[in-house]
């Protein structure tokens, strides 16, 4: 098995792993950075949702030997205590029913604030699309990412 | 306050090592010599420590329903503890807690006077101690804050100087519950308890776990439902770097194909074991296997719904008032109506898996389970163990809606765990966890009015036929189930009435769907009590009000009845908060339906609009409930969105189809879910009152596809009769 030294959460971790096997398998089995969550293993519901050169991907589709190159952010990675404005905003309105999508969606969430901090109705939509809220959290999403780039205008 | 439970209840306290007082509780069926040990000695539902934390045990399993918050804050309320000062923790399953499960929106309804009795027990005890060393006269104090508090003088002691002398004192016989108009945490925003874990990613569901020694394994089943395995060839997978064994999964080596009378076994397949989950995946997906599909019916949609046709003039009556042929001949008009809905799926977020440890002295299991009281009976009878050899942790659940009511994967991960002397991790892909549901049975429902020259409905009859959740896969031995339960809506209502069911055999795999049969029932009621509004020229909410009659007490059938002051409140409130009344745009419709479900009252009305190409968009939905004392605000809302939400999006698209014996979806981009972009805007208003708590997870869902396809005919005189919605616009 080839060995790959990975940049996770800014650290460098280093890895022996088949080239082919997903990111998101090697940050839950491996590393286990269990935050990020496998769910339809095929790119179309968001839950494996990470940060790969600041821009958000499915780590279930990006393979590891093509993710050597940046930084990858899990939800792990995102702040040390949890008040990331993304993070604070979700606690402020009480987001999560079951929990279980809610690291993709805050990693959607914190990709599209990062480059767009005034985003419309519609950035928003784009940006959320496919990722998956099957208890239905939807229009707290919503609210919390309007409410996280209200306070970052302030 | 009435007890809606006549329960015998004690607790037990007592000062631990660490100097802590700890309360458990015990109901019914067991004495308190007989407490099983767990952390503290026996299952503790309080525990207050010297450092003035108090440590509340969640018991039930927690879905996403809220209910890990919830009945904390009930304890937290009789006990008056200060919620900021207050610990949750997650109990194991364990028999002495009893009503430990999740379904049927019945953990509150369940466990309100449990909670409240526990909690106010322990206050009691804590004022009496409080008594002797305050001087003060017990029924002059009062806790909050966790402190016994003397109003009159203002002195105070908090709870956690009162532990060694309130550890001497038994507990009282009788409960004193607080006032309700003296809650102060019932009925709050109190957000989740999880949540700071939720936003970093710490919160440990049973995918999760990792014990020393691991391996991973996933599993292949034959995807025509109930068949087996006749041959296999592995030599690829053996090729698979990672993969350590291969196994086949065959329930009739383990009891067959039921572990409890309405309890499924594991379903026949072969089992990929690896040292890691990508590897367990890729190997299975090398298999070579030849089904065994002789005992198949080999199914397919058309076929069964051919069937569910036919089946609608062979029935059994499940319910008879008056005399509905009567009925008919007096009647000034007849109206009938069929209506169509498919089968569904679950698609929990976290798919299926289980992680079990099977040793010699114990088989520990963490697993997503609704049922942790199922999963330990299908271990006593596939393994011969007894109830002290196993132990079934309850991490969090990503997701249920009854899927998770059956533990047929869990016996999968316990059979290869004893195969593999080793823990294993059990994880089904998406498309195993799809093709291998309990699905929701799909129905066909052939409606008849009889109505009066003023378009009044005096007889009704509701014809049901379908294949049962009672009689699927292996459950065939049971008497024949009904899916039309003689306390459906109308009944109790009409004068001549009558349900019937027409009962039709099928390998298809049928289970609980959040809402259960509800989810649709009323989808052909209330689309057909708006045919007949519309057919009547009346308003559907006005004729709705009027077919209900004045504000009474409607019996349905025996300890079950209709208040419909409550019902009748929530629908004058909808019709208010929804401006039912104002004109809409050109291509824009409102509609409504209202029911009770699991002691709530909920009216909802949507507003949709159709583009030209005919494609819908929910503009709005507006919502009121009555469901009794609400426990936490943002969870019961939460609760209520999320339940329309799933209503709306089965009904648009929802659907599972059969061809050749198996189920055609595999994955979240050929069963589709609604996306952020879709949500409308949800208008949710409780109404407050001091009535005992009811359920809240499944009653907002079934007035959803109704009220949705009664709008999408008052925008455009198209009527659906048959869902998914989306094939038929
Ligand atoms: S698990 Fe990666 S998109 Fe669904
Ligand atoms: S919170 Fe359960 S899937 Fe989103």
């Amino acid at each position: 098995m080839p060995s790959y030294t990975l940049t996770i959460n800014n650290e460098k971790k280093v890895i022996s792993a088949n080239p082919d096997t997903p990111l998101l398998w090697v940050l839950r089995d491996i590393l286990d950075l269990t935050g990020t969550k496998f769910s339809c293993g095929i790119g179309s519901c968001g839950a494996c949702t990470v940060h790969y050169k600041g821009n958000p991907v499915r780590s279930c589709t990006l393979t590891v030997a093509t993710a050597l190159e940046g930084n990858i952010t899990t939800i792990e990675g995102l702040s040390a205590d949890g008040t990331q404005p993304i993070q604070q905003a979700w606690k402020d309105l009480d987001v999560s029913q079951c929990g279980y999508c809610q690291s993709g969606q805050i990693m959607a969430a914190t990709a599209l604030l990062s480059k767009n901090p005034k985003p419309t109705e519609n950035d928003i939509n784009t940006a959320m699309a496919g990722i998956i809220c099957r208890c239905g959290t939807y229009t707290r999403i919503r609210k919390a990412i309007q409410l996280a780039a209200s306070k970052s205008e302030e | 306050m009435k007890s809606t439970l006549d329960r015998r209840t004690f607790i037990k306290l007592t000062a631990s090592a660490s100097g802590a007082l700890v309360a458990g509780v015990c109901f019914q069926s067991c004495t308190t010599d007989k407490l099983p040990a767990t952390v503290y000695g026996f299952s503790p539902l309080i525990k207050i420590d010297t450092d003035g934390w108090t440590t509340l045990i969640a018991k039930n399993p927690e879905i996403g329903q809220g209910i890990k918050t919830a009945l904390p804050i009930i304890l937290a309320e009789e006990l008056g503890a200060d919620w900021e000062k207050t610990k949750v923790v997650q109990g194991d399953y364990d028999e002495i807690y009893e009503e430990q499960w999740a379904g049927g929106s019945y953990a509150i309804i369940l466990n309100w006077d449990l909670m409240r009795t526990a909690g106010a027990k322990v206050r009691q005890v804590l004022i009496e101690a409080a008594a002797k060393k305050m001087n003060h006269p017990a029924n002059e104090l009062s806790t909050r804050n966790s402190r016994v508090i003397h109003i009159k003088s203002g002195d105070s002691l908090p709870f956690e100087e009162l532990i060694t002398e309130a550890s001497k004192i038994p507990l009282p016989e009788t409960v004193e519950f607080k006032p309700i108009d003296s809650f102060e945490i019932v009925g709050k925003n109190i957000p989740q308890v999880d949540l700071d874990q939720d936003v970093r990613g710490t919160t440990k569901y049973s995918i999760d776990v990792k014990l020393p020694e691991m391996v991973y394994a996933t599993v292949l089943k034959n995807p025509v439902f109930d068949g087996g395995v006749s041959s296999w060839d592995d030599s690829i997978t053996r090729t698979v770097d990672g993969v350590l064994d291969i196994f086949e999964l065959d329930n009739k080596a383990y009891g067959g194909r039921l572990i409890g009378p309405n309890s499924p076994n594991f379903v026949n397949g072969i089992a990929v074991i690896a040292n890691s989950t990508w590897a367990a995946f890729k190997g299975a997906e090398k298999l070579n296997v030849v089904w065994d599909n002789a005992g198949s019916r080999m199914e397919s949609t058309e076929g069964i719904f051919e069937r569910f046709h036919s089946q609608l003039t062979s029935t059994s009556i499940e319910r008879k008032d008056g005399n509905v042929v009567t009925a008919k001949r007096k009647a000034a008009s007849i109206f009938e109506a069929v209506y169509e809905l498919p089968f569904l799926a679950h698609l929990t977020m976290e798919p299926m898996n289980c992680t079990v440890d099977f040793r010699a002295d114990l088989c520990e299991v963490w697993a997503p389970t609704q049922n942790p009281k199922a999963l330990q009976e299908g271990l006593i009878k596939l393994f011969g163990l007894k109830p002290e050899q196993i132990k079934i942790h309850l991490p969090r659940i990503g997701g249920a809606f009854g899927r998770r009511y059956y533990v047929d994967y869990a016996m999968d991960a316990a059979v290869l765990s004893k195969k593999m002397g080793k823990p294993v991790k059990l994880t089904w892909t998406r498309e195993e966890d799809i093709k291998h549901d309990w699905y929701r049975p799909a129905s066909v429902h052939k409606m008849t009015a009889s109505l009066n020259a003023a378009g009044m409905v005096t007889g009704w009859q509701h014809i049901l036929a379908n294949a049962s959740r009672k009689t699927s896969l292996g459950r065939e031995g049971n008497p024949a189930g009904t899916e039309i339960d003689s306390y459906e809506f109308p009944g109790g209502f009409v004068p001549n009435l009558q349900f019937e069911y027409g009962h039709v055999l099928s390998d298809v795999p049928l289970g609980q769907w959040r809402a259960v049969g509800h989810s649709a029932t009323a989808f052909a009621v209330h689309s057909f009590l708006d045919e007949l509004a519309i057919l009547n020229n009346t308003d559907p909410i006005d004729y709705f009000l009027k077919f209900l009659g004045p504000a009474r007490m409607v019996p349905v059938v025996d300890d079950y009845e209709f208040d419909l002051k409550r019902l009748i409140t929530v629908i004058e409130k909808v019709r208010q908060i929804s401006n039912w009344e104002t004109r809409l745009h050109e291509g824009q419709g409102r509609g409504f339906a209202a029911s009770k479900h699991s002691g709530s009252y909920i009216a909802e009305v949507v507003t949709v609009h159709m583009d030209k190409n005919d494609k819908v968009r929910i503009l709005r939905v507006d919502a009121v409930v009555d469901c009794g004392i609400v426990i936490n605000r943002s969870g019961a809302e939460a609760q209520v969105v999320g339940g329309i939400l799933e209503g709306l999006c089965a009904a648009l698209y929802g659907e599972i189809t059969i061809a050749d014996g198996a189920t055609v979806q595999s994955n979240f981009h050929d069963y589709r879910w609604m996306q952020l972009d879709e949500v409308p805007d949800i208008h949710i208003e409780f109404v407050k009152n001091d009535l005992p708590p009811r359920g809240l997870g499944e009653p907002p869902l079934p007035p959803a596809a109704p009220a949705l396809a009664n709008a999408i005919f008052a925008a455009t005189g198209q009527r659906i009769r048959k869902l998914p919605i989306i094939k038929q616009l």
